[in-house]
């Protein structure tokens, strides 16, 4: 099977703040790592290459030194590395970065199987699975919790929608979105690391690709962001008990019963 | 292709019944909005959960009846609602719920539309026909405003339990039945199990009353039980305690876990991290117990008290 793995770059944190004098998110002194549903995502795509063989390459879209991520993914076992950087791609949304994704899939051609993570820890928005599918007019399974194959074109999948349970057979080609409960990620070994620096890690601009420039970047995104604020949570009055429980407890058994708080409803 | 002026909202459906994320939406679209309200429903021949939905009073339900649709997949749906726009028109907007099924049909239908879409969505408004959308990021420590001013429909996923759903008593809602809608089956998508798990755990975001333990409250688990069988509330913790073997993930609360709207929230030993306190904005009343008296969660709560959490349940265990 030849396998894509989508991967992004995230701040290692997601503990940031607006700094008051830009008004951006103040990103100083973060490094970036994998995303860590995309370590499911590659581990899924590796366990899948060891039964049934083939080729996992890893693709990121993003600045050069999302170069560092994918170099990860080559030493963790990815057999090559694709990395799509361009001034042309900066500021995309989900649709724009899709579509760059989808056409560099469309580039490598004859994938079978495409995995993502369920959602990036930054962004937060898990769309970018089901947008590359539709732009490669694959099917799509997301959220998958336990992936087997069944033959070298079908895999046995296991999720949850909410809390129904799900049992599916896909049939490639196919795009799957991964949970952190799928293929659980494994340390890099330093044989690996070391034999990493062999493989292939290449770059494609705008121009490797027959791409619209139209769809590209900010002036391809729908979506415009125009306010970034720090999340201003409701304050309640806070009133405090008695600090003796028993009177505190007596305090709250009065509140409770006179607001009504304690009825049945139907 | 024509463009209707008209707010659009799937019908999201579990096993037998609506989704109340749904009656949520419906709601919250008529608050925010002139513009009618069409719900989408796709059900088997034999259901009729447009008798339903209607109580909460949109202006129309479009109603899909085909058994195959029924339970399908996210190509399949997503081609049908594809093909309700080509037969009805592009609505203003299309909201879904940011369940695990509208996060996935959502976006496969936006890259089929080439339009903008805003997940997981905490809050919407108008400006006119603009649909303003506030979104998280950063895992809830950064809110974003968002707005697709040149594309049409404007969509966005929602998150349950953000928005009170109201019946309304008025019955004007107009109910239009499609048998002729084309869409592709996906061939390649077998669903062999389709099924609630036999243990189901008391359903938290639905709750009317939940004692939520944290890790200074773990310990205290049997008088937190015996509280929760007085009043008859559920269990929840945060985060921190699904680790342990007598909590599961269906337990959590939070940004991550459930959003929850109780009548009444009692928190103990909960320090009230931004990842928790998303997850409670809706409980109508919050107390919270903690020997901190800085801690962050007494700011989010109506009543506060200083101490620990077993002399507290214990007394409260008495007088109840
Ligand atoms: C991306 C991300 C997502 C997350 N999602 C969630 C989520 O969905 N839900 C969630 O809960 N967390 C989530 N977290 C974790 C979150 O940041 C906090 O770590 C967590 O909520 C803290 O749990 P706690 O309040 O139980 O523990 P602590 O922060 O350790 O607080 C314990 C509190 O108990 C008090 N205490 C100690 N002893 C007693 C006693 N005897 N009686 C009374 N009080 C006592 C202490 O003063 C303290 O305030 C997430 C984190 C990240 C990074
Ligand atoms: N710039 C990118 N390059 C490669 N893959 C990406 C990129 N952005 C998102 N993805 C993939 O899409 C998934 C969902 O991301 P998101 O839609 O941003 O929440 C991630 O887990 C990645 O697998």
């Amino acid at each position: 099977m030849k396998i894509v793995v989508g991967l992004k770059q995230v701040p290692e944190t997601t503990n940031v703040k607006i700094n008051e004098k830009t008004k951006n998110i103040d990103r100083r002194g973060v490094s970036g790592v994998i995303n860590k549903y995309d370590r499911n995502a590659l581990q899924t795509a590796l366990d899948i290459r060891d039964v049934v063989g083939g080729t996992v390459i890893a693709m990121s879209m993003g600045p050069n030194d999302f170069a560092v991520s994918l170099q990860e993914a080559l030493s963790l076992g990815a057999d090559e590395a694709v990395l799509l950087s361009d001034r042309a791609f900066g500021g995309a949304d989900t649709l724009a970065t899709g579509y760059v994704l989808a056409e560099a899939i469309k580039k490598i051609g004859g994938v079978d199987l495409v995995i993502m993570g369920q959602q990036s820890v930054d962004a937060d928005t898990g769309q970018m699975g089901p947008i590359v599918a539709e732009m490669l007019g694959i099917s799509q399974v997301t959220y998958a919790d336990e992936i087997q194959p069944k033959s070298d074109n079908e895999l046995r999948i296991k999720r949850y929608d909410d809390n129904i349970e799900q049992e599916i057979i896909a049939k490639t080609p196919l795009m799957l979105t991964t949970t952190g409960n799928a293929g659980k990620p494994e340390y890099v070994n330093v044989v690996e690391i070391k034999n990493s620096f062999e493989k292939p890690l290449t770059t494609w601009t705008s121009k490797d690709m027959p791409v619209d420039s139209n769809r590209l970047g900010q002036s391809g995104s729908p979506t415009v962001v125009r306010r970034i604020m720090s999340p201003e949570p409701k304050e309640r009055a806070g009133k405090m008990l008695s600090t003796d429980a028993t009177k505190a407890a007596e305090e709250l058994a009065g509140i409770l019963h006179e607001e009504n708080l304690l009825a049945e409803e139907d | 292709m024509t463009d209707i002026r008209e707010n659009w909202i799937f019908a999201e459906k579990s096993i037998n019944k609506i989704n109340s994320a749904t009656f949520q939406l419906i709601t919250k679209m008529k608050s925010i909005s002139e513009i009618p309200v069409t719900v989408v429903l796709l059900e088997s021949q034999a259901d009729s959960f447009e008798n339903e939905i209607k109580q909460y009073g949109p202006d129309k339900i479009l109603t899909v009846k085909d058994d195959e649709l029924d339970k399908a997949d996210d190509v399949s749906v997503a081609s049908a609602l594809s093909g309700l726009i080509d037969k009805f028109g592009t609505p203003i907007s299309f909201i879904f719920a940011a369940t695990t099924f509208g996060r996935s049909v959502a976006p496969r239908l936006q890259a089929k539309l080439l339009t903008g879409l805003t997940a997981d969505c905490l809050d919407l408004s108008f400006e006119d026909d603009l649909l303003v959308q506030t979104k998280p990021s950063y895992g809830d420590n950064i809110m974003c405003e968002i707005v697709i001013p040149d594309f049409k429909p404007q969509m966005a996923t929602v998150r349950p339990n953000i928005f009170k759903a109201e019946k309304v008593f008025d019955d004007t809602t107009k109910i239009v039945e499609i048998n002729d809608l084309n869409w592709d089956k996906d061939a390649n998508i077998q669903i062999t199990t389709h099924v609630l798990p036999a243990k189901t755990d008391e359903n938290l975001a639905t709750a009317d009353r939940i004692v939520a333990l944290g890790r200074g409250g773990k310990q205290d688990l049997n008088n937190a039980n015996e509280l929760a069988n007085k009043i008859n509330a559920t269990v929840g913790v945060t985060r921190p305690l699904t680790d342990m073997d007598e909590f599961d993930q269906s337990q959590q609360i939070g940004q991550s876990g459930e959003t929850v709207a109780p009548d009444l929230l009692i928190n103990l030993g909960v320090s009230g991290s931004v990842q928790f306190t998303a997850g409670i904005e809706n409980a109508n009343t919050i107390v919270s117990v903690n020997t901190d008296k800085h801690a962050p969660i007494f700011k989010q709560s109506d009543y506060c008290f200083n101490g620990s959490s077993e002399d507290f349940l214990k007394a409260l265990n008495k007088v109840l």
